[in-house]
């Protein structure tokens, strides 16, 4: 079953457009969600959870449509888009406080666990907070009320490389119950290279490939060049996908 | 949800000076002081706080809490709904209290009397109906929603203090039960037209905001 289902979402801009996006997360699973700058992956993320319009689309979360069961599908989701950029000047149990009203599966423990475990100080100020901490109060918060998809963009980025290798763990024992999912974007391959199982790519707004992480880099070895041995990495996929030659200054 | 809603705009949406200019509805019992100040305090409170809003980036929280779209519009809505009310119910000892202790009214400018209060509602009412519309269109542009805001406001807030320095509107003034039994219609337009105006707001504002990409 599918957590997630995306099919034909459609934003349009004035310069760019996010164009016909189709893939599905099946439940248990971890999917990578990969671009480069400015593709589209956090509209793409955006346009799913309403917080940009869609022009065109539907999004379904746990067989609901997602426009019409907003409140619903939010219960079950964790969401972190980057790290925490709000009430800067409050102190994280201020926010938590509040936050969790609106949870109906608050789990006080949960979140007590991964407070200790990411080392935050509930009395700290969010301005007080380092980039690596920000994310990870954010994922305290999406991980503290038993969601059971968690979209996150850019999870990993700015934290430091042990952080980051025990998300990744976090991320293997989260899914593997086989109950929840994982959508993440990055442009940190190793992270995909680690724990995904489904690959996602976007590329100027259109979506390149969704499929599973093997038939997703077989499909991908047309781009070997002559002599060329092995199959063709994750990294080099991508690089060479998006290679438009070097920068000419 | 409301009671959640209303909690959370108080306790981190709110800047600390809407507190302040919430409670100065007490204003009516200075001795000779343009009453109408207090409506206007109440509207730059309202605008401080939607300003707050944008520099802590509260309306993007609260879209990723598990609540519809439309209930970041209704949030703010009771906000506005709870600090213009609680404003009018702190003023209003005050203004009992002056009859006492004042005598001689108040030379300024309009007594704090059934018009003054139906005055209030209008200017709330027509405030609600611009400030909230404009600022939903792009949910960060309160300045400009403020300014455009006072376009309507303003006449009203120069008439109520204005008339009454004429003969013919002395009535206006007045705190005699007669009188303020003339004042009602007043009264009673500023609590027909301040409901219908802002429940017109909330609907524009649900449709505009429901556009915006955050």
């Amino acid at each position: 079953m599918n957590l997630l289902s995306v099919e034909g979402l459609t934003k349009h801009y004035p310069r760019f457009t996010l164009e016909n996006i189709n893939f599905g997360l099946a439940q248990g699973r971890i999917m990578g969600l990969i671009g480069a700058n400015g593709a589209g992956k956090s509209t793409t993320l955006k346009s799913i959870l309403n917080l940009v319009r869609p022009d065109n689309g539907k999004v379904e979360i746990f067989g609901l449509d997602f426009m019409q069961n907003e409140d619903i599908c939010k219960q079950n989701i964790g969401v972190v888009l980057g790290e925490i950029d709000f009430y800067k000047q409050k102190k994280i149990h201020a926010i938590t406080d509040v936050t969790k009203r609106f949870y109906n599966e608050w789990d006080e423990a949960a979140y007590q666990k991964y407070l200790k475990a990411f080392s935050l100080d509930p009395q700290k100020r969010v301005v007080e907070l380092s980039s690596g901490m920000k994310v990870k109060y954010m994922l305290a918060l999406a991980l503290s009320h038993n969601a059971k998809l968690l979209i996150l963009d850019e999870p990993t980025s700015g934290l430091d490389p042990i952080s980051r290798d025990d998300l990744l763990g976090l991320f293997h024992q989260l899914v593997q119950g086989g109950e929840r999912s994982i959508l993440f974007s990055t442009h940190i391959i190793s992270d995909l290279e680690k724990c995904a199982d489904d690959i996602t790519y976007i590329k100027d707004g259109k979506l390149l490939k969704s499929a599973e992480k093997s038939v997703f880099i077989d499909s991908f070895q047309y781009l070997k060049e002559a002599g060329e041995d092995g199959l063709l990495s994750l990294e080099e996929i991508m690089i060479r996908s998006e290679r438009k030659g070097s920068y000419d200054i | 949800m409301t009671s959640k809603l209303l909690y959370k705009e108080l306790r981190l949406a709110a800047h600390p000076n809407l507190f302040v200019f919430t409670f100065l509805g007490f204003l009516v019992i200075v001795p000779a002081y343009p009453y109408s100040m207090v409506f206007i305090f109440g509207c730059i409170a309202i605008c401080a706080t939607f300003m707050y809003g944008r520099e802590t980036n509260d309306i993007y929280y609260t879209t990723l809490l598990p609540v519809k779209k439309r209930d970041v519009v209704k949030a703010k809505f009771l906000l506005v709904l709870a600090v213009q009310m609680v404003q009018i119910l702190v003023s209003l000892p005050f203004a009992v209290l002056r009859v006492f202790v004042l005598p001689d009214g108040n030379p300024a400018g309009i007594e704090a009397n059934v018009a003054f209060y139906g005055f209030g509602f209008i200017i709330y009412g027509l405030f609600n109906l611009v400030f909230m519309t404009q600022f939903f269109k792009t949910a960060h542009k309160a300045g400009k929603a403020f300014l455009l805001a006072l376009i309507p406001a303003i006449p009203v807030v120069f008439a109520m203090e204005a008339l009454v320095h004429f003969p013919q509107f002395a009535w206006l003034d007045s705190i005699t039960g007669e009188e303020m039994l003339r004042q009602l219609p007043i009264l009673i337009a500023g609590i027909v037209t301040y409901p219908i105006f802002t429940l017109i707001a909330y609907r524009i504002s649900l449709r505009r905001f429901d556009m915006v990409d955050l």
